[in-house]
């Protein structure tokens, strides 16, 4: 992972915001400027394992990113945490160092909408706090529709500093807010950004395109959606076999068995680590490859993909 | 000069009705509109809700109007309430025009002011070639240009309309044609599609 544009950032400040949420503020080690990032950018953090393991290579929001000041995210402590999240919540203190890459965007705001509707789940507030910031500052028109586990909507509120007169609505769970009635009374013009679980997003593309919502104007963010049946990958150039883990990425069993490939986004976005597949039957969850693609089943993206097959045997 | 250069002149599908779309809304500013605007199977009764021009309309056009065929006395009098009824609307619509070159890019213009993309809508323009000419001499808009040359109303001077044309401005470029070599003129043709 160490390359010309991986920073070495040092921790200022890590503060527990909620049971389960921990605010963490980098700057530069050397006091230097920081790359600039765009509302939406993320960085990927290289995290320790425990008990000595490969590290984890987890892509967090920029809640905010200045170069002087540094950068903002904040991390759920996850259930199934395999230790990334773990680490940041029970180890990270100010004064640590941590490795990231390069801030990346791949869920830029679309400089042409006329209005900018934003709808999180969760976490997913992470990059709606930057759209909300910056908006604020163009003066641009926006709408945001945040679900938060009852106990935790006054912590949202917090973070998104609520301003009389703004279109920010706290629902407190997902049976409070009115999907398909919100997306039908959106003015032409109007790009919509959602960022959550899985479902929500889901629900936000069908209801968008029921609605007859060019795909152009719908935007989602995921990370995540790891797990699944292990199965064993075979890398057929390298001649090495691979269990991968159920709760592990075929990615992270690559980099763990010492195979260095190419990665980015982490996140099945920006088809960095595409890889070519000569056996077995990928089961794909990525957002880069088209339906033709994956019918064709020659690649696959290990970030976020698995295999339906018992074996799955990659041209590598 | 206006030939063997790179072309960057607009190509259009026939229309068809988008089957994703919410709602649909055809405008034209031809009172008829050729067959061959429509892709095959297609005809005007995909496009339940029309505007069109009819000069001497005596009914006022209902902009909110809903499904029917309405009559405005002019393109203008098209594109301005077309202006208003965009402002007024809701995502999932799809707007189809059809009609001469300059009225087609001009309803885009408004179809973006109101903020549609251009996957939201469909133009075809149709008929003989009839070109707003921008002198690029005087910046002199010269409407209704059928043949290659032209004299520009604005600085006298013969113009060659080159295959350019700004989406932006909704011109096609005229450059002097002797520009190269004085005297030198070439022969005027019509327009061709």
């Amino acid at each position: 992972m160490t390359n010309a544009r991986t920073l070495h950032l040092k921790v200022a400040r890590a503060d527990g915001i909620a049971p389960t949420l921990r605010r963490v503020h980098l700057v530069a080690a050397d006091g230097a400027r920081l790359p600039p990032a765009a509302p939406g950018a993320h960085i990927t953090l290289t995290l320790p394992a425990p008990a000595g393991g490969r590290p984890f290579h987890n892509s967090y929001t920029l809640v905010s990113a200045d170069p002087e000041a540094g950068y903002e995210v904040i991390v759920r402590l996850s259930d199934r945490s395999r230790g990334g999240s773990r680490h940041v919540h029970e180890s990270l203190a100010p004064g640590d160092m941590i490795e990231a890459t390069a801030p990346h965007n791949l869920f830029a705001l679309h400089s042409q909408a006329k209005k900018h509707l934003l709808i999180g789940g969760g976490i997913g507030v992470t990059p709606m706090i930057a759209f909300v910031t910056y908006l604020r500052e163009q003066g641009a028109s926006f709408e945001l529709h945040q679900i938060a586990a009852p106990a935790e909507v006054g912590v949202f509120e917090a973070l998104l500093a609520l301003r009389t007169g703004e279109r920010i609505h706290i629902h407190a769970g997902r049976d409070a807010f009115g999907l398909t009635a919100l997306l039908a009374a959106q003015p032409l013009g109007t790009h919509v950004y959602t960022c959550g679980p899985a479902g929500l997003m889901d629900g936000v593309e069908a209801s968008a395109a029921a609605l007859g919502w060019p795909e152009t104007h719908v935007h989602r963010e995921d990370f995540g959606a790891a797990g699944g049946e292990p199965f064993v990958l075979r890398l057929a150039a390298s001649g090495i076999d691979i269990a991968v883990a159920g709760d592990q990425t075929m990615l992270e069993a690559i980099e763990a068995a010492g195979v260095d490939t190419p990665s980015l986004c982490r996140g099945g976005a920006c088809g960095v680590c595409m890889l070519p597949v000569s056996e077995g039957t990928p089961e794909h969850r990525d957002h880069y490859l088209s339906e033709a693609e994956r019918g064709a089943g020659c690649l696959v993206m290990p970030c976020v993909s698995r295999s339906r097959s018992a074996t799955l045997v990659l041209d590598i | 000069m206006s030939t063997g250069t790179a072309s960057n002149r607009p190509r259009y599908a026939p229309l068809a009705p988008d089957p994703r779309a919410r709602a649909h809304l055809l405008v034209t500013d031809h009172q008829d509109i050729a067959e061959a605007a429509f892709a095959p199977g297609i005809g005007l009764a995909d496009f339940p809700e029309r505007w069109d021009v009819v000069a001497h309309a005596r009914v006022l056009p209902e902009p909110f109007g809903g499904p029917g065929v309405q009559h405005f006395r002019s393109a203008s009098h098209l594109l301005a309430l077309l202006r208003h009824r965009l402002a007024a609307e809701t995502m999932g619509l799809r707007l189809y025009v059809t009609g001469s070159e300059p009225f087609v890019w001009d309803a885009a213009r408004v179809a973006i002011e109101a903020g549609m993309g251009r996957e939201e809508m469909r133009l075809f323009a149709t008929g003989k070639p009839v070109r707003r000419v921008s002198c690029v001499h005087c910046r002199t808009i010269n409407p209704g240009v059928t043949t290659t040359l032209v004299t520009c109303a604005g600085c006298g001077v013969v113009l060659t309309v080159r295959d350019h044309f700004s989406r932006v401005h909704n011109a096609w470029m005229g450059v002097q044609c002797d520009a190269e070599v004085p005297g030198e003129v070439p022969a005027i043709e019509d327009l061709s599609a």
